[in-house]
């Protein structure tokens, strides 16, 4: 690099190249100073090289230099009084804008501002809801579904009016999916028509699913009740129960009911949905079902209930024998703790034996 | 004894007059517009001077000098006294006019030749040497030293927005290289190596007319 600078110096003189520039230029030190005269001094190359660059140094300073003139200096200044001017003002204004601004006052007290701001949250988390709730209960958006599809607020399936209401409106799937059902309520009119019903739901956003249980969304949430009947009390399973056993035609409903019969953890439920599928037809699911809860169930009220659906529907010729159902109903004639299951059972085998000749 | 009285003296004046700079600025910062306005007076003088010789037009000049004491007025309250006023106003100063000479060479590159940067005809230029003539010992002086200005200045067009800057400010400010990269935000070495470069530059470009 210096070397390029300066080509014609000598090689031994490049380590003095960099501060004959400095010296003419009065940045090297005393000590600089003094070696570079000395070198400089029996080294003709390095001597005229340093001539050069002061000379050149005294040809920049003989150049006319522009000097602001005093009427120019004082047209600068007032210009800059006028802009100082016209910024006080706008400082004025960005003061006052400062001191409105919540965040200029915050900033200065991080752990006031930190408090400040919790207890806002706080507020706000704690007030609105009840807000929304009051308001949004108080003023429930009711809206006539028609008939259509899926499992939301608009989506209801069947002719018959359903009111699917909630604070929000339109309900999401998720909404459906995550609800509590925290009750049903049903009226029943009397007639042959199906009763009213009213299910509420505590979602994200409170919900109420009314209408006829031949309503599609009313039948559904009754149906996710029982599908997943871990989740809900075991009233609201009864009334589950109780409100599609009069569909108990439809496949869905029957699949409900026997899941229900296999794995709800109340006895009671269980006793409910074997009633409801005593009316049912007698399909092989049922079959299935009432055998299983003959044999696995440990409440032996679900186990006479079982047996005498399946003694039913073995006199109403409902039930084929065969030798799976045939085999159960002797080992629990043979095995059953209950009298009255085991005669049962035997009465069973006798309905269907003849049957089995022919 | 005599001289180092005198030394003793200017060290004394240096620091009364640090003292009354702090004190102008600290009542700036607490707001005193006419406290601000000594500050200015001290230095917008030096300010100008440098913009004119940058810049070569009045009106860019005056912008710059504007610009750079706005900038000081509204960011007055973050000066801690880290490093001198000087410094630290220099270094808005040498900011402002940095940006103006790169605006003013990228808008070059952008127009026809021959549209610009033709010294000659603007009138800041014109109106200065205009305003010469009575400093001038002799009318042969006072031209060899326009003529030669004329073509420094256009020499010095050439360089780049830095290297133009750091060498006016080594050797028409005659500030000190460690000063200078204080302004600018770089390192001594750095500063170094512009002037040295621009130096060349002016010297090969000069050459001719030495």
């Amino acid at each position: 690099m210096r070397e390029e600078n300066n080509p014609i110096l000598p090689q031994r003189c490049m380590e003095f190249a960099e501060r004959l520039e400095l010296m003419a230029i009065e940045e090297l030190d005393r000590e600089g100073c003094a070696q570079v005269e000395a070198h400089a001094a029996n080294c003709a190359e390095c001597a005229r090289m340093l001539s050069s660059y002061r000379e050149f140094d005294r040809f920049l300073a003989g150049a006319e230099r522009e000097e602001p003139d005093a009427a120019f200096l004082a047209s600068c200044r007032a210009g800059l009084e006028d802009a100082l001017d016209r910024e006080e003002e706008k400082g004025l204004l960005r003061r006052w804008a400062e001191a409105v601004m919540p965040g200029q006052w915050l900033t200065p007290h991080p752990a006031f501002s930190a408090a400040l701001l919790v207890a806002i949250g706080i507020s706000i988390g704690t007030l609105v809801p009840r807000v929304m709730l009051h308001y949004g209960l108080g003023t429930t958006q009711e809206t006539t579904q028609g008939t259509g599809g899926g499992l939301s607020s608009s989506g209801a399936r069947g002719g018959s009016g359903i009111t699917v209401a909630n604070s929000a409106g339109a309900a999401s799937e998720s909404d459906w999916r995550t609800a509590d059902v925290t009750g049903i309520n049903w009226v029943s009119t009397g007639d042959n028509t199906p009763p009213r019903v009213e299910v509420q739901l505590k979602a994200l956003r409170p919900l109420v699913v009314a209408g006829t249980v031949s309503n599609g969304n009313v039948e559904q949430v009754l149906l996710n009740i029982l599908r997943n009947n871990q989740r809900y009390d075991p009233d609201v399973r009864l009334d589950a129960v109780e409100l599609l056993r009069p569909r108990d035609k439809e496949a869905d409903v029957r699949q409900a009911l026997c899941q229900t019969v296999r794995t709800d953890r109340n006895a009671a439920v269980r006793l409910k949905a074997l009633e409801a599928l005593s009316g049912s037809d007698a399909q092989n699911d049922v079959r299935d079902t009432l055998l299983a809860a003959l044999v696995g169930d440990s409440n032996p009220g679900v186990r006479i209930e079982a047996i005498n659906t399946l003694r039913t529907m073995a006199e109403n010729g409902q039930m084929e024998s065969d030798p799976g159902t045939m085999a159960v109903l002797r080992e629990r004639m043979q095995k059953d703790p209950s009298t009255y299951i085991r005669l049962q059972s035997a009465a069973a085998i006798r309905d269907l034996g003849p049957r089995e000749k022919y | 004894m005599g001289m180092s009285v005198a030394l003793a003296g200017d060290a004394r004046q240096a620091a009364v007059k640090l003292a009354e700079e702090q004190a102008l600025v600290r009542n700036s910062q607490a707001g005193d517009r006419l406290a601000f306005e000594e500050l200015v007076r001290r230095y917008d003088r030096e300010v100008l001077r440098l913009a004119m010789n940058l810049v070569h037009r009045s009106e860019d000049a005056r912008d710059i000098y504007q610009e750079s004491f706005l900038r000081v007025y509204r960011n007055l309250h973050r000066f801690r006294f880290e490093c001198s006023f000087y410094t630290w106003l220099y270094r808005i100063v040498t900011n402002v006019a940095l940006d103006h000479l790169r605006r003013r060479t990228s808008r070059r590159e952008d127009q026809a030749p021959g549209t610009a940067g033709d010294g000659e005809t603007e009138p800041g230029t014109r109106d200065f040497f205009d305003r010469q003539p009575e400093q001038r010992a002799s009318p042969e002086q006072q031209l060899l030293g326009q003529e030669l200005g004329q073509h420094i200045a256009g020499a010095l067009d050439r360089l780049s927005p830095r290297e133009r800057m750091v060498f006016e400010l080594k050797h028409y400010q005659g500030l000190k290289l460690r000063a200078i990269g204080d302004m600018l935000g770089t390192s001594e070495e750095t500063v170094k190596n512009s002037l040295f470069r621009a130096t060349r530059k002016l010297r090969a470009r000069l050459e001719a007319i030495r």
